[in-house]
């Protein structure tokens, strides 16, 4: 995808590609599924289709904001999930399912410039910004939660549950916007900037990136998609306080076990994918066997933390990384100090 | 502690006294919002100006001023933990549990909290992984940890426990000696000692420290580890108040503690720790939850005007930055 960026590693006839290990990851946990639940082998696939394409939307906006660099980080994705599913009911039991999820990505974009006013306006750390977006997102949620009692369109409702050929349409269309951004990404000037700017924030500023702008675009993306999955899923599953919940993590270990480096700078659409249906398959093989909500918590968070750890030591780039994290973190007079003294 | 030490290395009283408030100064704005907030308070309801009153007021601070010196210390050596809501919501779920039926067994799991930790902090130095990610899925493993303890809030907190929480002088509000101690605590840690003197160092130039001959992954183990206790301190006393267990009590304290720092002085980028500032920050933070459910505010919209005020916070502290420098 981006072999400019690193051609000389890209010499060899062949490469892992990265998200090869999530990929083998996939296959290990369908043969367990198969083992405990033989017959039907596909059965969990194509279920495990229609489950994923939520998730891959959101891992592909979270993706865009990881990219930029360390320290970037959307933490809000997962209110803004279960405020935009109550946008999508209440506009769409008015004036129909189309406008309704116009309506779930607008608020999804009301979030993310939040969250861009206080990261780049008020100079705030992601994480802080976006932890701040969310409590107030939750706040709009609950007073739309009282507010809103319909539920969602059947026309939506058949949409996201329609199938072709077997396979899910939502699965499709998903697939389809994991292309174009893949596209983005590796030939349009918006997505060669995500990257530079992931890779050196100064470089690109110094090669005339505006990396502002750059930033609130992703920033936006990811809120408008995180908008645009929680519009659907009012439809798929129903509206709820709670829906989007567990997304926030999930999209993080989605982009992380994808490929997409964690201290930004390389980006793995194809990742999601196989991080989402990972993600998915391996839910539905622990309530197979009968884990608890605890146990399958416990077990998420101690397999992210391994897989960072992990892909940290194999590119090596983790010093450095944490290097850039310090340097993001501080505000721009302190890096002017820096230039100054260097 | 005084000028008049014969070590040429310790500067001039003069020196000291402005380095001190240059570094202090930015706490102000803390000292100054908690005196606006506690004045509005006192405006709405003249009550609290009592010792009943104050203590009522004060008691939700203590778990909060406890694990913003905690935070404190993380963020000294230039790291974030996004797992202090969750970690807190499972030390009082051992305490409601473990600790009550088997004080062996549950001081071993807090014994195991602090043990996770240093090696979290060896990992963070050694591979240079970014500590928010490693403390956000841990947040989810002490979450996991909470549900499969206890699916649902409850049990019962030791009785020692709860004689802390009942303790009512007469004379002064009790969170007040809390708050004290703590501060004191933060303050030796981070200020006085030589651990703390080389986390603060880890945390403004690492490369110094290794230079000088320090291990840096002790430093940093040691950071954690000593974060780790004073959160587990912070759930022991949240148990002490609520006398019961619950995973999600303390959830929100995650960006609190955060806030409390920042607006206490402290900074993202390390080196800096300022524990009374801190105390400072945390106070006030906790008298605005206070006074928002004083002021009969709808409970869908308490957490917005948290996120604002935290926002209000960060700003606050730019401002006033822009302006002493």
């Amino acid at each position: 995808m981006n072999t400019v960026l690193n051609d000389t590693t890209r010499r060899a006839t062949f490469t892992w590609p990265a998200w090869g290990w999530s990929l083998l990851g996939v296959l290990a946990v369908w043969l367990c599924i198969v083992a405990v639940r033989p017959g039907a082998p596909f059965d969990p696939l194509v279920q495990a289709l229609s489950l994923a394409p939520f998730l891959v939307l959101v891992a592909l906006g979270q993706m865009l904001v990881i990219t930029l660099g360390p320290g970037n980080i959307d933490v809000s994705v997962g209110t803004v999930i279960s405020m935009s599913s109550y946008v999508s009911v209440a506009v769409g039991a008015t004036s129909g399912p189309v406008l309704g999820l116009a309506a779930a990505v607008l608020a999804g974009l009301a979030a993310g410039a939040c969250s861009v006013v206080a990261i780049l306006v008020l100079r705030v750390p992601p994480i802080i910004a976006t932890l701040a977006t969310s409590l107030i997102v939750t706040s709009a949620t609950l007073l739309l939660a009282d507010a809103n009692r319909a539920g969602a369109d059947a026309g939506l409702r058949s949409f996201v549950n329609a199938k072709l050929l077997g396979i899910p349409v939502i699965a499709l269309v998903v697939v389809a916007v994991t292309i174009v951004v893949a596209l983005t990404l590796s030939r349009t000037r918006f997505g060669l900037s995500v990257l530079a700017v992931g890779q050196s924030t100064r470089a690109a500023e110094r090669a005339g990136i505006k990396v502002k702008s750059i930033t609130a675009s992703s920033y936006l993306i990811c809120a408008a998609f995180a908008g645009l999955a929680g519009g659907l899923l009012a439809a798929f599953i129903s509206p709820s306080t709670v829906l989007g919940t567990s997304y926030m993590l999930d999209s993080i270990a989605v982009v992380v076990i994808g490929g997409t480096l964690i201290s930004g700078g390389r980006a793995v659409p194809t990742g999601a994918w196989t991080g989402a249906l990972f993600f998915v398959l391996l839910s539905g093989l622990l309530n197979l066997v009968g884990w608890s909500v605890g146990a399958q918590n416990i077990l998420k968070g101690v397999l992210v933390v391994a897989v960072v750890v992990v892909s940290a030591t194999a590119t090596g780039t983790g010093r450095r990384s944490l290097a850039r994290l310090r340097e993001s973190l501080i505000p721009l007079k302190a890096t002017n100090k820096e230039t100054i003294h260097g | 502690m005084t000028t008049t030490t014969p070590r040429a290395a310790r500067p001039a009283l003069t020196t000291r006294a402005r380095v001190g408030a240059s570094h202090g100064s930015p706490a102000l704005l803390a000292l100054v919002a908690l005196i606006a907030i506690f004045t509005i308070a006192v405006v709405n309801q003249p009550g609290i100006l009592s010792v009943t009153g104050l203590t009522l007021m004060l008691m939700s601070a203590v778990p909060l001023v406890l694990a913003a010196q905690a935070q404190m210390i993380m963020m000294s050596v230039g790291d974030i933990d996004l797992g202090v809501g969750y970690l807190i919501g499972l030390v009082t779920v051992i305490a409601a549990t473990a600790l009550n039926d088997n004080p062996i067994l549950g001081i071993g799991l807090l014994l195991g909290i602090v043990v996770v930790y240093a090696i979290l902090g060896l990992l963070v130095q050694k591979r240079g992984v970014p500590s928010i990610i490693v403390t956000l899925g841990m947040s989810f493993v002490w979450l996991g940890l909470g549900l499969q303890l206890l699916p649902t809030p409850g049990g019962a907190a030791p009785e020692w426990l709860s004689d802390i929480g009942r303790w009512r002088p007469e004379t002064f509000p009790a969170p007040l000696i809390f708050i004290v101690l703590a501060t004191l605590l933060g303050w030796f840690i981070a200020r006085r000692s030589r651990a703390g003197a080389r986390m603060r160092a880890l945390g403004s130039s690492a490369a110094t420290l290794d230079k000088a001959g320090v291990s840096l992954s002790r430093t940093r183990v040691m950071a954690y580890m000593i974060a780790a206790v004073l959160m587990i301190v912070a759930g022991l006393m949240l148990a002490a108040q609520t006398r019961s267990g619950d995973i999600n009590s303390a959830s929100n304290l995650t960006l609190m503690t955060i806030a409390a720092v920042i607006l206490g002085g402290g900074n993202f980028s390390g080196g800096r720790a300022l524990p009374i500032g801190t105390t400072l920050g945390a106070v006030t933070l906790g008298l605005i939850t206070v006074l928002l459910s004083l002021m009969n505010l709808s409970s869908s919209l308490q957490s917005a005007a948290q996120g604002f005020i935290v926002l209000a916070v960060l700003a606050g502290r730019i401002i006033t930055e822009r302006f002493t420098r």
